[in-house]
């Protein structure tokens, strides 16, 4: 009994596909197979990740159809790091003009003592300059190949862009492992008394550095100075990784490594620029009697009393090392108010 | 206007690499330069599937966007172009390209690379036409003579197919209306409901 009508439902099933099949002609075997092309130009698209083919063409990435991550390189350079930089720039260089119309050239209170006081030897002034003349020329080369395009092919047309940025890549490229050497030797020189020391640094953070008022007190180097100190080193190990393994494309690198390394270095070297604007300006214009101190390696008594009273205080104490001018006829240091000119 | 283009048939190209062949011995490019190659898909498998890739001379050209110097042009028919004069050779290019297109001489330390090189779609550079600097630094000038890409007009399966795009799309329309292709497939199922 069962087994009937399991047959007559069966049965009933059958004809009713007949009966719809009949109504349409089938279609012609070919078009109902699933095309193989499909899953093929997913794949060469490579839209779930890079996929690897072969090719009998050796070289890097020649094995790959399509490059992923060409695009979002493409947007990251044209749209966020060449604008970006530009702005950041011209934000930095604003900020520092608003502070020169404000505070004005900063000078000595007590104008100059006349009293030299060794602050910097000459291998740490050495140092000092070689980092800072590989510095300038490094990131003049790098914004010129990165912004020159916009800036500078409508000054000097296109063949003569060419021949600028030619030689900006060769030094670029050839100073940079130099630059290593040289940040390296002043990391060394200079780290001892950039250690920070936490409650003093705060102080001095927290008086605004005394950049919009009195003086905050500071030991041989502010918190300021040891800030730059140590984001240079940081992001400077940055810049300096990721420059040499864009300056040694020889270990068979992949497009993505380099784009990725492209990014830090365009990002840290950006940082760098914009803070070392406020670095020279700081150490040129902003402060009476403050450039001499790196170009001789001598600082003004009342200077160092003014910007570094706790360092100022030591030397004094300890005796160390207080030179007279060579130009000054050798006051003794009881006759700070010498007559020396200020300015 | 034209708008020049390659198009590779995948159910054509059979990996003969004669394309690659042509195009070194036509331009005679030096060694580790390879303006065009073939990719294979799947080797060994089902559904595997070649392709020969060079510059696509794209309209919105990622290369010529990233370039700090500027050195791409487009010419009249769609070809881009660059000058070997104006090119630093840094790499930039072959970052942003989809193809792996531009391809460079020198791979050494200091980011020496020498100046780029790429499929010029047998149109020259810069220079005068026919002039030997113009061979020297891009190679044969094929489309002042009126003719084709030599990689596509000697491909022997007819796989890879150069010239103008409305031209090129005809044919290969009419290609995949004799294949009976997915399009025609989604069509009818839609009539079957």
């Amino acid at each position: 009994m069962r087994i009937h009508t399991l047959l007559m439902m069966v049965c009933l099933l059958l004809s009713a596909f007949q009966l719809q099949a009949a109504d349409p002609p089938p279609p012609p075997a070919s078009l109902l197979s699933i095309n193989p092309g499909t899953d093929l130009w997913r794949e060469v698209r490579q839209r779930d990740g890079e996929i690897e083919g072969i090719s009998q063409v050796k070289s890097p990435g020649a094995n790959v159809l399509v490059n992923v991550s060409g695009q979002s390189w493409r947007e990251y350079r044209m749209q966020e790091l060449v604008p970006k930089a530009g702005a950041a720039i011209l934000i930095v260089l604003i900020i520092i003009a608003i502070f020169r119309l404000l505070r004005g050239r900063i000078m000595l209170e007590e104008g100059r003592s006349g009293v030299k006081i060794l602050r910097f030897t000459t291998s740490q002034r050495a140092a000092h300059w070689t980092t800072a003349i590989l510095f300038v020329t490094l990131g003049l080369t790098g914004l010129t190949l990165l912004l020159g395009r916009k800036f500078l092919i409508p000054v000097f047309g296109a063949e003569g862009f060419g021949s600028i940025a030619v030689a900006a890549k060769f030094l670029h490229d050839y100073l940079g492992p130099v630059f290593m050497l040289a940040l390296t030797w002043l990391f060394i020189l200079f780290v001892r008394d950039n250690i920070p020391s936490p409650k003093l640094d705060l102080q001095w953070l927290l008086k605004g550095g005394g950049l919009f008022g009195k003086h905050a007190s500071s030991g041989r180097y502010n918190a300021g100075e040891k800030l730059w100190f140590w984001l240079a080193s940081i992001v400077g190990l940055a810049v300096i990784i990721s420059g040499m393994v864009l300056d040694f494309p020889i270990f068979e690198q992949t497009r993505a490594t380099m784009e990725f390394y492209h990014w830090v270095h365009s990002v840290s070297a950006i940082i760098l620029i914009v803070v070392s604007f406020g670095h020279i300006y700081m150490g040129t214009a902003a402060l009476e009697a403050t450039f001499e101190v790196m170009k001789t390696g001598y600082c003004d008594a009342n200077w160092a009393k003014e910007h570094h009273d706790l360092w100022y205080e030591k030397v004094k104490d300890s005796g160390e090392p207080v030179a007279q001018t060579q130009a000054q006829a050798s006051p003794a240091p009881g006759q700070r108010e010498s007559t020396e000119p200020s300015g | 206007m034209a708008s020049m283009k390659f198009y590779c048939d995948a159910e054509r190209c059979i990996e003969c690499n004669a394309c690659v062949t042509a195009c070194k011995n036509e331009h005679d490019i030096p060694w580790g330069v390879n303006r065009r190659r073939v990719v294979t898909i799947k080797d060994g498998e089902q559904g595997e599937r070649s392709l020969s890739v060079a510059c696509m001379h794209c309209a919105d050209a990622p290369c010529a966007a990233v370039c700090p110097v500027d050195c791409f042009y487009t010419t009249g028919d769609g070809i881009v172009l660059h000058d070997k004069d104006i090119c630093i050779g840094c790499g930039y290019c072959f970052y942003a390209c989809p193809f792996g297109a531009p391809q460079f001489p020198e791979s050494s330390a200091f980011s020496s690379r020498g100046k780029m090189d790429k499929c010029t779609f047998c149109a020259g550079g810069p220079e005068d036409d026919h002039s030997s600097e113009e061979y020297k630094k891009y190679g044969r000038n094929r489309v002042s003579e009126g003719k084709l890409p030599l990689c596509a007009e000697m491909c022997a399966t007819k796989a890879l197919l150069a010239g103008d795009a409305d031209v090129l799309s005809d044919i290969y329309r009419k290609r995949v209306i004799n294949r009976g292709a997915s399009a025609f497939e989604w069509g009818v199922n839609q009539l079957k409901g």
